[in-house]
């Protein structure tokens, strides 16, 4: 069940739910989620049609595996670690189609601090 | 870089070495082999029984692949050598280097051959700003190979370097015992595989050697053929612009880069040997000075800028949805985000450029298929101008970075500290209204609106875009306008004050079509006057501003890719004999250079230097200045394409002489231009350099 306490769970749901996003419209493919949790694998398919998006918890075939420590990945769907630059220092591993990866993460939001800046400098613009 | 240093490349893989194909870099010095931004070879030295070679001569035989002919000998008198060292090295996932040696003497020898390797694993941030390494070294032999490591946490590097004869190896290099009798030779093949986990770089099945494989350096080969069979012809009477012609395409096919999250697909990395990356601002430009020749060019990087086409708000990569990078890199800094260059986005230029690059692309090419493709990209793009990039509420697109450590403080093309001043050479503040920026703002809605009538069928977005274009216009017009000096400011300053020196920005201005018919003719008296226009180009900065300085980078030197744009601009205001003086300038300068123009050359005039002098640190190849010499052909042929039909208006300096451009490719299948020289170059630029 999705809690503030999983995030990752809460933000896959989330995907889930909204079903489409056009940020993502240039891949097609399945990418499997290997979230390694303390010799556990908690296993997740995000498949990518033209924007469509279905989220589930089995599959068969994928075009890519992303492979990362569960508490890592929940910092990613925080907006607290970058994708690329995890994949830079190797702490993500990706198999298959790197491009696929690459899509997925334009799903993940920015840093939470950057979005209030922003709506700081646009309160200050307007006044 | 000093032009003795060899250098071959294929795409982000490049090896530096000097004139014998030996390596010893320290740290700020850029010879080695670098892969994706790191540093894989610092020392690769070649030494036969114990003394280094001499070189007798070097061929670049291709960009890829360089040939070293060497001696043994003290290089001060010259003794016939009784020894010959060959180095033939191509660059492949590294590099391969055939060694072989010959001996000319009537008796056997026994040789003691050596090759010394080390590497530092250095970031291209580091070379450039001389850090220090956090992690640790390490070296072991695998698999009759030497393998050195380089490991800081997670992050780790490898480079693997064999030879496919019985070698011993040590943790510093490899030995061979050479035993050679009267004139026989002996051969081995040398493998240097960069190791990158993060990326399809995996070493030790590149280092297998199967007997009868097509090499990388064959395919290159193969495929610049290919590549320059594809481009038009060009027939001339001037054998420098013929030269200048080919040099240029094949620089450009050198700079090609894939990205690994687009592969088999190329796009123009910015330039060697600190830019072979994806750069927003230059691989546009690049690409659409090279759209009438390779339009493919265009495509990739529309489509590659796409893919990383900024998704959020970011502050450390000051980014913002719709927002296109400026710069991606792959390395160690990078990775540990003590550079933001995951992507970085601190650019202002880059967005509306891509939507005036999309619409370039489909007026040459009529490829709608990929304006579909990318509508949402380009959307997103345009939505960003007025969403993310108006940053005071004044209906001009500005710039100040969020990242205030690591960021860039100048996101326009001139992004050096001192670029932007006031007459008297003050700095504005922050943040910063350039005036192209507004140029390019507009001509992204004006061909936004063309792509939203004609292939997003959305007339409503097209009459949006029309008119805020035509409000923008307006506004700029007016409040950009300096009447009395009859040109553009450089600038709104923070307070809205115009920033009131007289910049080459003003050519970019024409070339957007913001300026007002009526304006035009004195702006171009402006360009063309004996401040700005040297009699080779036009100066960055007017000579007479506070901080003009000749050979200073943003602030009196001239750009043979702003140059480009500017002849653009003058043509697209009827100006065809001014754009033919830049180009004659620009041309002529690059006889000087052998064809290949660097990344910019002093500002100083031409009746007293009589050459272009070449700025110091120049970068070289460099994209843009690669794509110069092509935009120029198109201006002074005055290529256009309207509706179905390429239109032919040739105007080219009496200098050129004749020109035939061959098989021109476009929506149009494939048509020639001709064009003969009747501007009277000399006579107007005596004219306009010695206007007081």
């Amino acid at each position: 069940m999705a809690s503030t306490n999983d995030p990752t769970a809460a933000f896959l749901e989330d995907l889930a739910t909204r079903g489409h996003d056009p940020l993502v419209h240039q891949a097609t493919g399945t990418l499997r989620l290997d979230l390694l949790d303390d010799g556990d694998v908690d296993r997740w398919y995000v498949t990518l049609a033209k924007g469509d998006i279905r989220v589930a918890r089995r599959g068969s075939r994928a075009d890519a595996v992303l492979r990362v420590e569960r508490s890592l990945f929940d910092g990613m769907v925080q907006g607290k670690v970058n994708a690329m630059a995890a994949l830079l220092r190797n702490v993500l591993h990706v198999e298959g189609n790197l491009g696929l990866v690459t899509m997925f993460s334009r799903l993940l939001p920015g840093p939470p601090a950057s979005q209030r800046s922003f709506l700081e400098r646009q309160k200050e613009l307007h006044r | 870089m000093s032009d003795d240093l060899v250098k071959i490349l294929d795409g982000n893989i490049f090896v530096v070495s000097d004139a014998a194909g030996d390596i010893e870099a320290s740290l700020t010095d850029p010879t080695g082999l670098f892969a994706f931004d790191t540093r894989f070879l610092s020392k690769w030295v070649l030494t036969v029984d114990g003394a280094r070679l001499n070189a007798l001569s070097t061929d670049d035989l291709q960009y890829f692949e360089a040939r070293f002919f060497l001696v043994p000998g003290t290089g001060t008198v010259y003794v016939d050598a009784d020894l010959s060292v060959i180095r033939q090295r191509s660059v492949s996932h590294g590099f391969h280097e055939q060694l072989t040696l010959v001996n000319h003497r009537t008796e056997p020898v026994t040789l003691d051959v050596r090759i010394d390797t080390a590497s530092d694993f250095a970031d291209l941030f580091e070379v450039k700003d001389a850090l220090k390494k956090k992690g640790s070294y390490s070296q072991r032999i695998e698999d009759d190979s030497l393998v050195l490591e380089y490991h800081r946490q997670t992050f780790g590097r490898e480079t693997w370097i064999a030879a496919d004869k019985p070698a011993e190896i040590d943790s510093k290099g490899l030995r061979f015992e050479v035993e050679l009798r009267p004139h026989q030779s002996w051969s081995t093949e040398l493998r240097v595989v960069a190791g990158h986990p993060a990326l399809p770089m995996h070493p030790q099945g590149m280092m297998k050697k199967s007997p009868r494989r097509t090499t990388r350096a064959q395919v290159m080969a193969r495929d610049l053929d290919a590549w320059m069979a594809a481009t038009p012809k060009l027939e001339c009477d001037s054998d420098s612009l013929r030269a200048t012609y080919r040099r240029s395409l094949v620089d450009l096919a050198a700079l090609r880069f894939e990205a690994p999250v687009l592969p088999h697909h190329a796009l123009p990395a910015a330039g060697l040997p600190w830019f072979m990356t994806m750069f927003g601002r230059d691989s546009i430009f690049t690409s659409l000075q090279a759209l009438p020749f390779v339009p493919d060019l265009a495509a990739t990087t529309l489509r590659a800028l796409g893919v990383r086409q900024g998704s959020c708000l970011d502050d450390f990569r000051d980014e913002d949805p719709g927002r296109i990078l400026h710069e991606m890199r792959y390395g160690e800094l990078t990775a540990f985000e003590e550079r933001p260059h995951s992507a970085y986005y601190g650019t202002a230029d880059a967005t509306p450029l891509y939507v005036v690059l999309l619409d370039e692309y489909e007026r040459w090419t009529g490829d709608a298929r990929l304006v579909r493709d990318l509508e949402f990209e380009a959307r997103a793009a345009l939505n960003w101008i007025d969403q993310y990039a108006d940053l005071q509420g004044n209906g001009y697109v500005s710039y100040k970075r969020r990242n205030e450590k690591t960021g860039l403080e100048n996101q326009c093309w001139k992004d050096s500290w001192d670029s932007i001043s006031f007459r008297d050479g003050t700095l504005p503040g922050f943040p910063r209204a350039t005036c192209e920026l507004q140029g390019y703002a507009y001509d992204a809605k004006v061909r936004g609106a063309r792509l939203a009538r004609k292939v997003w069928r959305d007339d409503g977005l097209a009459e949006r875009l029309e008119r805020e274009a035509a409000e923008l216009k307006r506004r700029f017009n007016r409040d950009f306008w300096i009447a009395e000096g009859g040109y553009f400011a450089v600038a709104l300053d923070p307070d809205g004050r115009q920033v009131d020196s007289l910049t080459s920005n003003n050519g970019h201005l024409l070339w957007s079509g913001i300026v007002d018919k009526s304006k035009a003719k004195a702006v171009v008296a402006n360009l063309m006057g004996r401040r700005m226009f040297s009699g080779w180009g036009v100066r960055t900065l007017a000579m007479g501003e506070a901080r003009f300085n000749p050979i200073g980078y943003h602030v009196g030197t001239i750009w043979p890719f702003d140059n480009s744009f500017v002849a653009w601009g003058l043509r697209r205001y009827g100006f065809k004999q001014e754009a033919a003086q830049i180009a004659e300038g620009i041309l002529a300068a690059a006889e000087f250079f052998d064809g290949r123009l660097p990344e910019a050359f002093g500002g100083y005039a031409r009746s007293m230097t009589k050459y272009p002098v070449q700025y110091p640190t120049a970068c070289s190849p460099q994209a843009w200045s690669t794509g110069a010499p092509l935009l120029l052909l198109r201006t002074m042929l005055g290529l256009e394409p309207v509706g179905d039909n390429l239109v032919v208006d040739p105007a080219l300096p009496d200098s050129v002489g004749r020109i035939e451009l061959l098989d021109i490719p476009g929506r149009w299948g494939r048509v020639d231009a001709f064009g003969r020289g009747r501007v009277d170059t000399a006579r107007a630029t005596r004219r306009s350099t010695a206007r007081p």
